[in-house]
């Protein structure tokens, strides 16, 4: 008898679902990353504007603090309005991308770096999984930092002004968290990619910026040089901005995007020729990441 | 520097350290032409010494030379060194060939000498036939062999290998140990790390034992495990009537252990007094007529003096 | 030097490089067969002035602050960086050349690279912008002002190169990550024509700028907060350029003769 035959047995307890695997990758990145005291300070300093903003709100409602100030008629300098929501949206979000930049390009590289991919193959855990897992991280702290703190603005503008008011600005709430969802899908999407395929994580950081940066640059010299709006199809937080201003204000806009995420008035191209151009980058990401996150490479 | 020096790799009082963490200590050496060995546990400061003797890192204080030359000096140096680093990392895109060449004309050789040591090398590591492959597409064993192939072929004086058996399978190592005591025959430095301490001892002309960053012994292994008096030596006697040696040898003080081997054909024993043990022997063979086939110490070696000095120390790391 | 330009030139991980460049020739070819199309019935649309200042604005804004800056980034800052984290720096320690003629290969395997990626995209948008134009094109360059402008341009694309190659170079030396200098560079760069005329000079885009042949005005809102300095002469910013770089290579050389072999950091 073979001696597997005598000695061998195989486990036969309680195994965990398969989520609760797939939170094994961000459980232990998550403790990666609080380690580092300048991404805590940094998440932790991305919470000073909708502070601001909640305090905004709270003075705008309470004529007793404006009047203790001795300030009258404030309540109509800063609206809590289309603009308000969208500079929210829109100077998260460019936080957002920051945050990306720095943990991204950390996720799949060193695994990619020192050959783990196939630790993490060899188990019961197909490349999807590997990728979600990978992303929730990313998906999680974006959220955290661009539409939970907007939809709890959402909620208190709601309960100070009357609760009539949130389903009137239902489209707020909406443009709030599907916007910030377009954004940070791409971005998280970006990331992996990246990181996947620039094994040097200082470089993956520095050409994601780039691909906002310089694509955008190329874009305006597609339109100064063919005089045309159509090189803005290069320009990710325009092609972003164009589907804001939608989710805000439907068709008819009376503001030109937030904050980093201009439409220029006159410039504005078809909506599904954005929505295209995202999905074809989406689209190239996901590509990229199915062409590099393998259990093994082939070298010819 | 004296004419004596110039046939020698020599440290005098080196020392490296690494911000706070210790690399080497006071190390005072001298390694003559032949095959030395660098043996300890990982961390002891092998690699430390080997980047030291290349110039690719300098000593925090001391001196080096390198059969005269300073390793500040990387022009003259790089001349007589060639160095196989641990690292499994080659520039990319290069087919085994090119690795090859292209570093060759770097050291100024003529295209046509590049070419021939090139192929020299390759033919001599058993890779003439991978050649024109891409080294990224190698498997371990191949790109260790490039690699060597890579360190020799400027045809260097003083060959330093760090852990050059790794991934090579039987019978490349034992053509690479062939290899080495070739240049070691030849009047090559030769300086190895490994390990594989039972290929260490059969190649190795002497041993340099490091722990900690400090050289614990160096010399060659007999010497060496001479000096290890606290630790009794083995002796392995075969002979026809074990039992009636066992029985003269328990009245001996230096005797501590004596044991009948399986087939009862031999006795094991440790004793902290080989001399008196030997002049016992002789009395035994004369008194009782005791047919001895063979006489050996069985701790002679780089395995037992590994255990002996750095033992579990090492062990654990 | 050979070694280090096929690495560069046929580098897979460099395509992004290939489109820096490449990408606004795409463009001006583009617009020579569509101006050509649509003009063939009803005229041109603009005129060479237009176009020339339509250059002018890309060759300031895209190739000096975002193609260049970044290609040469990604050129000069991994000539050794690179090598240091793919582990095969070493290869070149060992070898018996004086560390300084290792900078200077290295160097000018990657100024050779960028200029001949960044020069003849500059040359070739250039020449190619104006193409619809016809006769009036070809005498506006070579009986024009075009064949000067377009040696400027050239001039300043190679002193881009070799200012911020010796820049990125030198980085890629000193910091385990050089992309946060690189980013630091970028800002003050950028920021450049918002300074003070005194801070405004220590920068490589102020003398870059000076050497350009035709203005480019800096559209609103931003025109009102650019402040004026004097532009450098010729004889000041092109051999204050190449005397910045060759300090700076100098101590690249300096710092590679004691850099230490030391992967696991």
């Amino acid at each position: 008898m073979a001696v597997y035959k005598k000695t061998y047995r195989p486990y036969e307890g309680a195994l965990t679902g398969p989520l609760a695997r797939l939170w094994v990758i961000p459980r232990y990145a998550f403790e990666d990353l609080h380690r580092s005291r300048f991404l805590n300070t940094f998440f932790i300093a991305s919470y000073i504007y909708p502070l601001i903003c909640a305090l905004i709100i709270y003075v705008q409602h309470n004529a007793s603090a404006l009047g203790l100030l001795g300030v009258r008629g404030a309540d109509r300098l800063i609206a809590i309005n289309v603009v308000f929501f969208m500079s929210l949206l829109g100077w998260q979000s460019m936080l957002a991308l920051f945050l990306a930049s720095f943990i991204g390009p950390g996720l799949v590289s060193p695994d990619l770096a020192n050959n783990a991919l196939s630790l993490y193959l060899a188990r019961p855990f197909s490349r999807v999984e590997y990728v979600l897992g990978k992303m929730s991280v990313l998906l999680i702290l974006m959220s955290l930092m661009t539409w939970v703190p907007g939809m709890l603005l959402f909620l208190l503008q709601g309960y100070l002004e009357g609760w009539s008011w949130m389903p009137d600005h239902a489209r707020f709430a909406a443009g709030i968290f599907f916007g910030a969802w377009v954004w940070i899908l791409i971005l998280a999407l970006l990331a992996l990619a990246l990181s996947a395929w620039v094994k040097w994580k200082p470089a993956a950081g520095g050409l994601m910026f780039g691909v906002f940066f310089v694509a955008a640059g190329f874009g305006a010299v597609v339109n100064g040089v063919e005089r045309t709006s159509w090189g803005h199809l290069f320009n990710i937080s325009y092609l972003v901005g164009s589907v804001w201003l939608r989710l805000f204000e439907g068709a008819e806009h009376s503001t030109n995007g937030a904050v980093f995420f201009r439409v220029p008035e006159g410039e504005e191209l078809p909506l599904w020729c954005c929505w295209l151009a995202l999905a074809a980058l989406c689209g190239v990401c996901l590509y990229m990441l199915a062409r590099k996150i393998r259990g093994a490479e082939v070298v010819r | 520097m004296s004419g004596h020096n110039n046939s020698l790799i020599s440290f005098e009082n080196v020392s490296r350290f690494y911000g706070e963490v210790l690399g080497i200590n006071n190390v005072t050496l001298s390694i003559p032409p032949g095959i030395t060995s660098l043996v300890g546990p990982n961390g002891s400061g092998k690699t430390t010494l080997m980047n030291m003797v290349c110039g690719l890192i300098r000593p925090t204080q001391g001196r080096i030379s390198v059969l005269g030359v300073s390793p500040q000096h990387p022009e003259k140096l790089c001349r007589l060194v060639g160095y196989c680093a641990q690292f499994d990392a080659f520039p990319k895109g290069l087919t085994g060939y090119q690795f090859i060449y292209s570093f060759l004309m770097m050291f100024g050789f003529l295209p046509a000498e590049c070419d021939r040591r090139t192929r020299e090398a390759l033919g001599l590591v058993g890779l003439m036939d991978a050649a024109n492959r891409h080294v990224a597409a190698y498997s371990k064993g191949m790109r260790q062999r490039v690699k060597l192939a890579q360190a020799i072929a400027h045809d260097p004086r003083v060959i330093i290998l760090d852990e050059p058996l790794n991934g090579l399978d039987p019978l490349a190592r034992a053509e690479a140990i062939a290899l080495f005591r070739q240049w070691g025959d030849k009047g090559c430095h030769v300086v190895v790390s490994s390990h594989i301490l039972h290929e260490v001892d059969r190649i190795s002309d002497q041993v340099i034992l490091l722990s900690q960053g400090y050289v614990v012994a160096e010399g060659q292994i007999h010497s060496v495990r001479s000096e290890v008096k606290e630790q009794p030596m083995q002796i392995l006697v075969r002979c026809d009537r074990p039992a009636l040696l066992a029985s003269r040898l328990f009245a001996q003080d230096h005797v501590v252990e004596a044991k009948i081997v399986a087939d009862s054909k031999g006795l094991l024993l440790r004793t902290r007094d080989a001399d008196s043990f030997y002049l016992l022997l002789n009395r035994v063979i004369l008194d009782s007529g005791l047919e001895v086939e063979s006489v050996a110490p069985a701790d002679d070696d780089v395995n037992s003096v590994y255990q002996y000095l750095i033992g579990a120390e090492g062990a654990a790391q | 030097m050979r070694l280090e330009l096929k690495k560069t030139f046929l580098s897979k991980r460099g395509w992004w490089i290939y489109f820096l460049a490449l990408g606004p020739v795409a463009i001006t070819v583009l617009h020579w067969l569509v101006e050509a199309r649509l003009g063939r019935g009803a005229g041109n649309r603009h005129s060479i002035g237009e176009d020339s200042i339509i250059f002018a604005g890309m060759f300031l804004f895209y190739y000096l602050r975002a193609g260049i800056f970044f290609g040469a980034m990604g050129i000069f800052s991994n000539l050794f960086r690179a090598e240091m984290l793919e582990k095969t720096l070493h290869y070149y320690f060992l070898t018996p050349l004086r560390r300084e003629l290792l900078v200077a290969g290295k160097y000018l395997a990657g100024l050779i690279v960028a200029v001949v990626l960044f020069g003849s995209s500059v040359v070739l948008a250039f020449l190619t912008i104006g193409r619809h134009f016809g006769a009036s094109w070809t005498d506006y360059l070579l009986h024009g002002p075009g064949l000067h402008q377009l040696g400027a341009y050239f001039l300043v694309t190679v002193l881009a190169c070799v200012g911020y190659g010796a820049v990125f170079l030198l980085s890629g030396l000193l910091f385990k990550n050089p992309m946060i200098p690189a980013a630091v560079v970028w800002v003050w760069e950028n920021l450049n024509p918002f300074l003070p005329s005194l801070l405004k000079k220590i920068s490589v885009i102020f003398y870059l700028k000076s050497l350009c042949p035709v203005e480019v005005p800096i559209p609103p809102p931003f025109n009102v907060m650019v402040v004026d300095a004097d532009p450098t002469p010729f004889w000041v910013a092109t051999p204050g350029l190449l005397a910045i770089s060759l300090i700076l290579l100098v101590y690249a050389a300096a710092t590679a003769r004691t850099t230490e072999i030391s992967y696991s950091d």
